[in-house]
């Protein structure tokens, strides 16, 4: 007996659980809810400013002109400019760049990582009280002080950050993938397969993450603006980029010192922040509403 | 309840020994010699081994995390490289201001976050209800230092109300005009969730039998309200604060740093800033052992509130 004769996990997954909707229902819920809609219509001009952004800024961002320095929003620099004469809207544009690179690669890793650890504990179950006992250790250093630590050791900069979220992100989505793997585990169709002779490995990945992954996926959209947010302030602590280079919580921290004189320093940085995570919050409780309504609990 | 409390104890314990080897590590790791760390940039060479041997350094590691161990329950964290006095006294001076602002942002945040759960769940479907359930996703979304910009620049900068750099003195000493602004800023950050979860946790009990029985006794809707709904709404918002504590903690660092608010996350910044490694390396710790109190507390509290808990 192959494989093949079995039906596909996920088609049997399906059938078991109320059907989880796909593509089309999501966009038909977006097209329905006007927040949503907005929401997911800014985050993507956002990420399309941020990715084609030498071609979208105005103005060099780097370029420092001190007869230009802290003057407000106008026609000539929608955003104003800084304390050196650098363009603001330009600024922004590319510490977008930064912060969304920053934001997604925690999220990515730490997915990835997480999602691994969570689903091995759910299918070894000997492996289960070690990898959680892990897990409830990285839950016992909040975020920030993670990327404190790693900027004590190595120096402040994108790596401590990177660090810092991606171990934020680990011990949450390891927890969420598990209790995900444990239900999964339950199906008849993982005791079949393992009857017939599946391997572990095509186990592992075809009958448990195939069927774990929307949960997952939703879990990291609705972490999404979290992690942005710690960033960003790891960012205005200075752990962060170091200047020049724009990164929205640093800039917001360089502007705190021309606050009384030049508010839209410091203001425009941080209400950029506000939007993205803003935006990221209203899609990923959308996306959980349709895709996993389960999370909602 | 005394064992579930005992348990819950030994649980913490891996967690406490994995901050500790953490901060250890922190120590080891660091791209240059310990010893000279400690010694400063200027010291003989004699100095740096007579450290070395007075730290232990030359023995195998594990010996030297009992040997820490051993050290840090004795309270001796070092030395600060900055300002040469002893770490634990630094913190001494800094832990009381870190918990009277997050006790102080506690304080604003549990109160406002409950009066607008409840009110958004008994206005169901309302205008009001719309209006604080996005009030609250806009509080989740914020920054904490962007509240913290707005209130510094229009409350403490053009209305002059209140101070807003600096510590004037503890709560009783006349040093509360100081600490209201950081503690808004702070608990700002978690008015959103508590209302988003008490309003849930309210519309659900809102529908159980019990408050319909006490409805039909004919008790005032306030009443029911606050001692039916309310009081047994209270159990998943005591896990949420729990849940929150890292994000208190991690806006007790920022909040610090942009008030210049001599706390711990101050000094723990500052230390990483000015690599002045043990003071570092104690801030930290402390910040740590923090969380896994918050979270204790939280537990015990939580076993006091359901005593379904209790029985399980």
């Amino acid at each position: 007996m192959t494989v093949d004769i079995l039906p596909a996990p996920s088609s049997v997954a399906a059938e078991t659980e109320p059907s989880l909707p796909g593509r089309a229902s999501v966009l038909r819920r977006l097209a329905r809810d006007p927040v949503a809609l907005t929401a997911a219509v800014l985050l993507t001009a956002i990420a399309l400013a941020a990715v084609f952004a030498p071609w979208v800024a105005p103005y060099d961002p780097y370029y420092t002109d001190l007869s230009k320095a802290m003057q407000a929003p106008s026609e000539a620099h929608w955003f104003g400019t800084d304390n050196t004469g650098r363009d603001i809207l330009s600024r922004v544009i590319f510490g977008t760049r930064n912060t969304l690179m920053l934001g997604l690669v925690g999220v990515i890793i730490g997915g990835f990582l997480g999602g691994l650890l969570g689903i091995l504990a759910a299918f070894y179950r000997r492996l289960d009280g070690w990898i959680m006992r892990l897990v409830d250790i990285m839950l016992a250093f909040p975020a920030i002080l993670i990327g404190l630590a790693v900027a004590a050791i190595s120096g402040a900069g994108l790596t401590a950050v990177i660090i810092a979220l991606v171990v934020a992100t680990v011990p949450d989505v390891a927890r969420v993938a598990r209790g995900a793997a444990v239900g999964v585990m339950g199906q008849e169709f993982m005791e079949a397969g393992r009857a017939v002779g599946v391997s572990d490995a095509t186990l592992i990945w075809r009958y448990l993450t195939l069927n774990c992954i929307s949960t997952i996926f939703v879990f990291l959209t609705l972490r999404f603006g979290q992690i942005i947010l710690i960033g960003s302030a790891l960012g205005f602590l200075g752990m962060g980029a170091q200047p020049p280079t724009a990164e929205l919580g640093m800039m917001a921290a360089q502007g705190r010192d021309f606050l009384f004189m030049a508010p839209h320093i410091a203001t425009i940085p941080s209400l950029a922040i506000f939007v993205i995570v803003l935006a990221a919050n209203l899609l990923g409780d959308v996306l959980r509403d349709v895709l996993d309504p389960r999370l909602q609990q | 309840m005394g064992r579930q409390i005992l348990h819950r104890l030994l649980i913490s314990v891996p967690a406490l020994l994995g901050v500790l080897f953490l901060c250890f590590c922190l120590l080891q790791v660091v791209p240059a010699d310990p010893a000279m760390i400690i010694a400063g940039p200027d010291a003989k060479a004699e100095t740096i081994a007579a450290i070395r041997l007075e730290l232990g350094l030359d023995r195998p590691i594990p010996i030297q995390f009992v040997d820490y161990i051993g050290r840090v329950i004795q309270g001796d964290l070092g030395r600060s490289i900055i300002s040469n006095k002893m770490v634990i006294e630094e913190l001494g001076h800094t832990i009381g201001p870190t918990v009277e602002l997050m006790l102080g942002a506690m304080l604003m945040a549990v109160p406002c976050g409950l009066a607008l759960g409840t009110l958004a769940a008994v206005k169901r479907g309302s205008i009001t209800d719309r209006i604080i359930m996005a009030f609250s996703v806009a509080g989740v979304s914020m920054p904490v230092f962007f509240i913290g910009l707005i209130l510094i620049q229009y409350v403490g900068f053009k209305m002059a109300l209140l101070p807003f750099t600096g510590r004037t003195g503890p709560v009783w000493a006349g040093g509360l005009p100081s600490l209201i602004l950081p503690a808004v800023t702070l608990g700002s950050v978690l008015i959103g969730p508590i209302a988003r979860l008490t309003r849930t946790a309210v519309l659900e009990v809102l529908g159980a039998d019990f408050v319909r029985t006490a409805r039909a006794k004919g008790l005032r809707e306030t009443v029911v309200i606050v001692h039916h709904a309310l009081r047994n709404a209270l159990i998943p918002v005591v896990t949420l604060i729990g849940l929150q504590a890292a994000f208190l903690l991690g806006g007790a660092v920022v909040t610090e740093t942009m008030f210049a608010w001599p706390g711990v996350g101050r000094l723990a910044v500052g230390a990483i800033v000015s690599s002045d490694f043990p003071t570092a390396q104690g801030a930290i710790m402390i910040l740590a052992m923090a969380f896994l109190m918050i979270n204790l507390i939280v537990d015990v509290l939580y076993v006091y509130l359901d005593p379904r808990v209790q029985r399980g």
